[in-house]
């Protein structure tokens, strides 16, 4: 029997049969699903309800404000488990700074509250609520000491109380945490109004895209020349992925999974494409880099296909730049040890293999003072995300 | 009581750490051990993630002093008057004279300090200072 795959972005809908993938630019100014049935409509047409299946990263991305005690321990762990899920940090507060600290001005879509093991109490006071009066949140979540729930409960309205993420040996549990972030990040893209409406299509559950890449992550080496450790890179219209191996990381912290997350909500070429541009002229090598590829700095405020060949490359370079060493911030992935990048997503469609590699050159040599580079793969034809679907779905049945 | 312990810096000796641990156990302290390697911006998170008591350092390769002479600072951010602060091992490179090193880390901070003190010796002060501290 054979199945229709449909994987709905910000920018492009794709959508694989056995005949091979095609993919729409969406029209944004339509919503999804009439936006769909518009242009494939006559193809859901020969198809049963049961066998289409449906993912979707439109709009994706979460953010997250985390409130901790101290650097080395509870931000230090809710920020390693905020990434881990897919989940943008927006800022962290550091409790005894709160006084002081602003409240952002964009809605933030979990709140996290952390501090202190199990057994010792009055860890927070007034000082959180007065700050929290000021924070616009859509979610929020405590997974500090037990002694100060029912003082929080009492209140923060709508406070979900998970399992402390440090234990009493000072180690992180991050368990309980994950996986609601993980449902958060799920429930936003697949519960967002316009892809409810994506029901009436399809009969299975609908995904998020990068939980099926995820998904398919450990086949990938049978499927591609990939030799681990790899990582995933999918430069998307309003965000960028990138999915890696444990192996990659030296964090101490323990994790069920071989492969992590990490989302980059702003750095995508078509919908995010100012705060692309902004975070390419803030990066300490853009003018290098500019230079080594021939071109001025005017070419980023141009409207042309070289305009955004060139912010395509870029984002590959601030991907790993923001991943490696230069930029504490982040997850640190040990880059030397790479040994393939595999690229995926819409620009794959877009760079040759030839300005891909430039790229990887110039970063490995000007980040890494390396001069080889790891193997690179380019999924062209969407290879992984119907790996990832297909697997998802045989082992759902 | 809680008592937050490991050994400052870049220093790996890990075998006093090990004994400290075990030795703390046995004398009824409940023990949070950071082991080799830890800076002091994560002792004294850890002192605040716990509550700890006392936070006891150790130093075996002649490189604390560098690294000790933020505490007062660290100490004054979060408050910490009651916790009571000790360190021992190797506190100088090379030869030093207990009369030059125990004023000077005091006057960084700790409230004990044992330079090249037998761990026993040195336990057996601090539980003395608790009992007067009460
Ligand atoms: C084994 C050892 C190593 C091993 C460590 C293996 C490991 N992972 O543990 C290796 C080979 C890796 C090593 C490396 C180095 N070492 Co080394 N090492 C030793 C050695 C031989 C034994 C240490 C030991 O384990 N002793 C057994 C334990 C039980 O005793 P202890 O550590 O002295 O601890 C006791 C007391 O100090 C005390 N104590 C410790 N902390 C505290 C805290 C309190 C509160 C109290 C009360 C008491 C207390 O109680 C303990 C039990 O009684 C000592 C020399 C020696 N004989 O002591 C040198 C020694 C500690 N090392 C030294 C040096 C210089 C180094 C290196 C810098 C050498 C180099 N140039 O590369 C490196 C440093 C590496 C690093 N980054 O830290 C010097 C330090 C000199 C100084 N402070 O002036 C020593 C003293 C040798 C010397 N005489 O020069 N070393």
């Amino acid at each position: 029997m054979s199945k229709l795959l449909i994987d709905v972005g910000s920018t492009y809908f794709k959508v694989c049969q056995t005949s091979g993938i095609s993919q729409y630019f969406r029209d944004f100014k339509k919503d999804i699903y009439d936006d769909l049935v518009t242009k494939c409509g006559n193809i859901f047409a020969n198809y049963q309800k049961e066998d289409i299946f449906i993912c979707s990263s439109a709009n994706g991305g979460l953010s997250t404000l985390i409130i901790g005690l101290t650097n080395s321990f509870s931000l230090k762990f809710a920020k390693n488990i905020a990434f881990n899920s897919g989940i943008n940090i927006i800022d962290t507060i550091l409790y005894s700074k709160i006084e002081e600290s602003r409240a952002p001005s964009e809605l933030v879509d979990v709140v996290i509250i952390v501090g202190g093991i199990d057994g010792i109490g009055g860890v927070f006071d007034e000082k959180l609520f007065d700050y929290l009066k000021n924070v616009q949140y859509s979610n929020i979540v405590y997974v500090g000491t037990k002694q100060d729930v029912s003082f929080l409960s009492a209140h923060i309205p709508e406070l979900k109380v998970l399992g402390n993420i440090i234990t009493e040996k000072l180690h992180v549990n991050g368990g309980e945490l994950k996986e609601y972030l993980t449902n958060l990040y799920q429930a936003d893209i697949v519960g967002k109004e316009d892809i409810k409406h994506l029901y009436e299509i399809t009969a299975n559950q609908i995904y998020s895209t990068p939980y099926i890449v995820n998904r398919s992550l450990p086949l990938i080496d049978a499927n591609f020349e990939v030799v681990n450790p790899f990582i995933v890179v999918d430069i998307g219209g309003a965000t960028t992925d990138i999915h890696y191996s444990r192996d990659l990381v030296r964090d101490n912290i323990v994790s069920e999974s071989g492969y992590d997350r990490l989302v980059f909500k702003k750095l995508g070429v078509f919908k995010s494409r100012e705060t692309l541009i902004f975070a390419a002229k803030n990066n300490e090598f853009v003018y290098e880099l500019l230079a080594y590829l021939n071109v001025t700095e005017n070419i980023l405020e141009e409207e042309s296909e070289k305009s955004l060949r060139i912010l395509m490359q870029l984002s590959i370079f601030l991907v790993l730049y923001k991943v490696s060493r230069l930029h504490p911030l982040y997850v640190t992935l040990h880059l030397e040890l790479l040994n393939t990048i595999v690229l995926t997503g819409g620009i794959t469609k877009v760079l040759s293999y030839e300005e891909v590699e430039m790229i990887i050159e110039f970063f490995y040599k000007k980040v890494m003072n390396l001069h080889a580079i790891p193997n690179i793969v380019m999924d062209s034809d969407y290879a992984i995300w119907t790996l990832g679907m297909e697997n998802n779905e045989n082992s759902a049945s | 009581m809680k008592v937050v312990t490991g050994v400052v810096g870049n220093d790996i000796h890990v075998v006093a750490n090990r004994l400290i641990d075990i030795s703390l156990q046995a004398r009824g302290f409940e023990v949070f051990n950071l082991g080799v390697n830890t800076s002091l911006e994560e002792f004294i998170d850890a002192v605040v993630e716990t509550d700890a008591d006392i936070l006891l350092i150790s130093s075996l390769n002649g490189e604390a002093e560098g690294w000790c002479r933020d505490l007062q600072f660290l100490r004054s951010e979060y408050n910490l008057k009651e916790v009571i602060f000790v360190i021992g091992g190797n506190l100088a490179v090379g030869e030093a004279a207990q009369s030059d090193i125990v004023p000077k880390y005091k006057s960084y901070g700790f409230d004990l300090v044992f330079h090249q003190i037998d761990l026993n010796t040195g336990l057996d002060e601090i539980e003395r200072f608790v009992k007067e501290r009460v």
